[in-house]
């Protein structure tokens, strides 16, 4: 009698077995996911390595341009060039008689190069990051009750 | 039947668990073989890391108002990589055409047999324009889509292995304006990837260091997988130097135009803004292309022809009695208007000296001693100085040192003091009209910039500032110490001013101006032979405005052939400079500045 008991309280074979195949394709989805997760970032992260790759191949590219075109700019400019094109305008070497001086308050005269700020300036800190990006969240939450009790002090008559 | 299928199930499950092992062995086999291990090494070495010195670009040079004098300019390298090339005769015909390369000389590089070893790439050593290497493209593109039609194993006409890789090289857009101060860099020392260039003279030379930034070597992965940002190699830093393009140019043509007319061997010209020490131009012949540096011989026979202003030491003449008057005055040995008698000789150490002229002048004042620019008188005057304050005087006007102007090939002659084997009592006659003492042009222009600036020299330099990482760094001025008082440099800025007034300076005259001058014709000494008497250095100093000096300019013609004379040959010269300076530095006449002049 007990032993039909038991018997009538144990599953299917079919059952167990749906359920073993059923975990193991469990499992081989797990595995599928990650693996899938794994080559989608994989792969993203190799595109934006060739990326990089190729913005610094691009850089020394523009920085090569760059250079470049600052010498034609000179070689436009250099004095035989200018005295060509000064020539073919009809223009002619100025004469000391011919000038007229005046004198033109606060004008300081013509200033000499200045490609840079001075290095006595005080740098100015030039931040190419969000605040979002550099603050903490406690940082954020303390700076936004500061700034809505500033706010709420504001309101005070 | 039962035992039949059992027997064949064994034999085919014993079958392929052989062949599984063998499998599995051969996978093992391939994976510890030393040809593995070869391959593996030489994949990580071409695929995984990489190393490259990566070298920055070459700092520019601007002249005071940002004109460029020295920059970089793209090119292309030529190469030959050995383990492509299909067709040396193409190769070495199309750069005989395109750039027009020895057609042998391409042809055996281009003929050469790969080896991984030793012969893998071949740098050609030259260099092409964006031009040119667009036309090698367009060639090579051409080429390729007809060697699609040429069967397998027949020869054909193709450009594979020629390969032509951007740099950046030196360029001058000025060309041979302000070369003697600017230098020249070797660019086409180049070995493979390797820059070994550097400066060869002038501030390429001098700020070489500077200018070319630190090469930077980095190891980094080709792998994508590892794909980093390469480090930012900054650029060397740029220079921006006292020099007025404009200026250097007025001042080399009227140079070049005066070595012309008189015959001179060389001429040297310096201008220089006596209030900060700055070199507005600073001219010498003969002068280079800097774009064509490797021609320098063809040009230069010796160091001191570069730059004479720094370079070359010579005897002055009587430019120097304005040192000899300053220090009398300063002294208080004489005054302006003491009173000299000139008997046309003085006997200094046992010997006579004698004026230019051989005459005698009789009663001049200093002033008159100075106008005549008489031997004799300034003799007389060094001898009343004495030794000690005389020569106490030239060391502190710079004389026997170098000024350490920030250009290349600066030299210096020790002056002969009292005791020194060599000096004799009458030296001390000679050095006071500037003979037997050797200075370069920037030493005496230098020292006489003491008397135009209210008695300070300033230290010359060339270089004004630094930009660098985004600063720009200004020279501070230096002060080289004060020689003379401020009163003495008045004084004789009036008596010399009052020299060129008069009618024997009449070729000084800047109409409109009061320049302060003086001329010098001194005698050259050759070999064992001694003093010649129609060789000479034939010179001039001179500023203004009188009362706010602004401009010193200094001009010495080396061995004139039409005239021996400093009055004749170098003071028109300084006219002519002089003319054309006031206009490029916006000095109004006299009357109108004085007018013009702010209460």
């Amino acid at each position: 009698m007990t032993q039909s008991l038991i018997q009538a309280y144990r599953q299917a074979p079919w059952r167990n077995q749906l359920k073993w195949i059923a975990t193991f394709l469990l499992g081989v989805i797990v595995i599928a996911l990650v693996a899938g997760l794994y080559l989608s970032i994989s792969a993203q992260s190799v595109a934006i390595g060739l990326e990089i790759q190729g913005d610094n191949q691009e850089k020394v590219v523009l920085e090569q341009d760059i250079a470049d075109m600052n010498n034609q700019l000179g070689d436009l400019t250099s004095g035989p060039v200018m005295l060509a094109r000064a020539k073919a305008l009809h223009y002619d070497y100025v004469n000391q008689s011919d000038i007229e001086y005046i004198l033109v308050s606060g004008y300081a005269g013509r200033q000499t190069a200045e490609f840079a700020p001075q290095a006595s300036q005080e740098e100015v800190p030039i931040d190419t990051l969000n605040p979002e990006y550099t603050r903490s969240l406690s940082e954020v939450l303390f700076q936004g009750l500061m700034k809505f009790n500033a706010m709420q002090a504001k309101r005070i008559p | 039947m039962k035992t039949e299928s059992f027997l064949r199930f064994r034999f085919m499950a014993v079958s392929l668990s052989l062949v599984a092992a063998l499998l599995m062995a051969q996978l093992v086999r391939i994976q510890v073989s030393a040809n593995t291990r070869s391959l593996r090494e030489d994949t990580r070495k071409t695929y995984e890391d990489a190393k490259q010195v990566l070298y920055p670009e070459r700092g520019n040079i601007y002249d005071r108002w940002g004109h460029l004098l020295a920059g970089n300019k793209e090119m292309y390298q030529v190469g030959i990589d050995l383990r492509y090339v299909v067709s040396p005769v193409t190769i070495a015909s199309t750069l005989a055409s395109v750039a027009g390369m020895d057609y042998n000389e391409v042809y055996a590089k281009a003929s050469t047999k790969y080896d991984a070893n030793s012969a893998v790439y071949i740098d050609l050593r030259t260099t092409i324009t964006p031009e040119q290497a667009q036309q090698l493209a367009t060639l090579q593109t051409s080429l390729e889509d007809k060697a699609g039609k040429i069967t397998k194993g027949q020869e054909y006409p193709s450009l594979q292995g020629l390969v032509w890789t951007p740099i950046l090289q030196r360029s001058y857009p000025e060309g041979s304006v302000a070369s003697n101060i600017v230098g020249a860099y070797t660019f086409l020392d180049r070995d493979g990837n390797r820059d070994l260039g550097t400066g060869i003279y002038g501030v390429e030379a001098y700020y070489n260091d500077i200018l070319a930034g630190q090469p930077v070597i980095v190891d980094f992965s080709l792998d994508p997988n590892k794909a980093q940002n390469l480090p930012t190699v900054p650029p060397g830093a740029s220079i921006i130097l006292t020099i007025d393009t404009q200026i250097q140019a007025m001042v080399e043509k009227v140079l070049d135009k005066s070595v012309a007319d008189t015959k001179s061997d060389s001429g040297t010209i310096v201008v220089l803004d006596p209030k900060t020490g700055e070199i507005l131009a600073m001219a010498s012949t003969p002068r280079m292309d800097p774009n064509k540096y490797w021609e320098y011989k063809n040009t230069f026979h010796d160091g001191t022809e570069t730059n004479r202003a720094v370079s070359q030491m010579y005897e002055p003449g009587s430019v120097f009695k304005v040192l000899t008057m300053a220090t009398g005055l300063d002294t208080g040995t004489v005054k302006p208007d003491t009173v000299y008698i000139d008997t046309g000789g003085i006997e200094v150490g046992g010997i006579t000296i004698t004026n230019w002229d051989f005459l005698a002048h009789g009663p001049q004042t200093m002033q008159g001693c100075m106008e005549l620019s008489l031997n004799v008188c300034l003799a007389w005057v060094a001898t009343q100085i004495k030794e000690k304050n005389f020569y106490s005087y030239l060391d502190k006007f710079g004389i026997g040192r170098m000024t350490n102007i920030d250009l290349s090939g600066e030299v210096d002659w020790p002056v002969l003091l009292p005791g020194q084997p060599g000096w004799t009592p009458f030296s001390l006659g000679s050095n006071a009209y500037g003979q037997g003492v050797n200075v370069t042009p920037i030493q005496i222009a230098s020292a006489i910039s003491a008397v135009a600036n209210h008695g300070e020299i300033m230290a010359p330099h060339v270089l004004k500032a630094i930009v660098a990482n985004g600063r720009q760094e200004e020279r501070p001025l230096r002060s080289q110490g004060n020689p003379i008082s401020d009163k003495t440099a008045t004084d004789l800025t009036d008596m010399l001013a009052k020299s060129v007034q008069s009618e024997s300076y009449q070729n000084a005259h800047v109409d409109g101006y009061c320049v302060a001058g003086k001329t010098g014709t001194a005698s050259i000494s050759v070999g064992n032979l001694g003093y010649i008497t129609n060789l000479t250095n034939a010179s001039f100093v001179g500023w203004g405005p009188c009362d706010d000096p602004q401009f010193l300019v200094y001009v010495w013609l080396e061995k004139p052939k039409t005239n021996m004379w400093g009055s004749l040959v170098a003071s028109p010269v300084f006219a002519q400079v002089v003319q054309q300076l006031v206009v490029f530095m916006n000095i109004p006449p006299d009357d109108v500045r004085l007018k013009l002049k702010p209460q």
